[in-house]
């Protein structure tokens, strides 16, 4: 898995590419913990290449979201694939996190 | 096929990858990440929580069901008595600020196979999930 994180004015863009799974989630939660300090933080996650996720990813986007939110930023997911997006759907997850 | 691994610290994803080589798993994207969630989600159960500090063994089989076109995967371990369908499962509606992080990873399992069962057996947790496959 590749995490790129690109910092432009007050915004900051991430791109995933791979898989979120038991061998690379330690990666994932470090580039969350980047995230994460923050005040009024703007995060727009590019998951086009995102190709899974499994229950420890989704433990990371929630963190991620509840520090977003305890900062008064915003966070928004974009262009899930269908199989990722239905792991975040069943989960209830896309009714918490932004995803367009 | 069927493979004890022993000890299984550290070992989920060698778990993982030995059931998924399986020739009995067809070359179907979709089936394959309902799959490999579920095993993953599994896995990782037996390996984080059955025993102290990950020292034992974990049996991991994947068979086929030709007639009944039914996929199983079966994994036994001798860890603390456990089952993990007795969990409730999480409020998928509730807001992020309630949503507790974890406990998301049986829940997916049961949403993702057919089935889900657990037994207590010679005294090993035996978790057995199954996947009607089309061919």
């Amino acid at each position: 898995m590749d995490i790129k994180i690109t910092k432009e004015d007050n915004k900051t863009f991430v791109a995933i590419d791979g898989r979120i799974d038991t061998t690379t989630v330690n990666q994932f939660q470090e580039a969350a913990n980047e995230l994460m300090g923050d005040e009024h933080p703007d995060i727009d996650i590019d998951c086009t290449a995102l190709s899974y996720t499994s229950s420890q990813g989704l433990r990371t986007f929630l963190m991620l979201q509840k520090s977003v939110m305890k900062h008064g930023g915003k966070l928004v997911l974009r262009n899930m694939n269908p199989q990722v997006k239905e792991v975040f759907d069943i989960t209830g997850f896309s009714n918490i996190i932004t995803i367009i | 096929m069927k493979k004890r691994f022993n000890p299984i610290k550290d070992k989920s994803s060698e778990i993982i990858e030995y059931l998924m080589s399986s020739p009995d798993i067809p070359d179907d994207d979709e089936l394959q990440f309902k799959l490999r969630l579920s095993i993953e989600e599994a896995v990782e159960n037996v390996v984080s929580y059955a025993y102290d500090g990950g020292i034992g063994w974990l049996e991991a089989d994947i068979h086929f069901d030709e007639d009944a076109l039914l996929l199983s995967i079966e994994l036994r371990d001798a860890g603390m008595p456990f089952n993990p369908l007795e969990k409730e499962d999480p409020d998928v509606n509730q807001s992020a600020e309630e949503r507790e992080v974890g406990g998301l990873g049986i829940f997916l399992c049961k949403k993702m196979m057919d089935s889900i069962k657990y037994r207590y057996e010679d005294g090993n947790n035996v978790l057995t999930m199954t996947k009607k496959v089309n061919s």
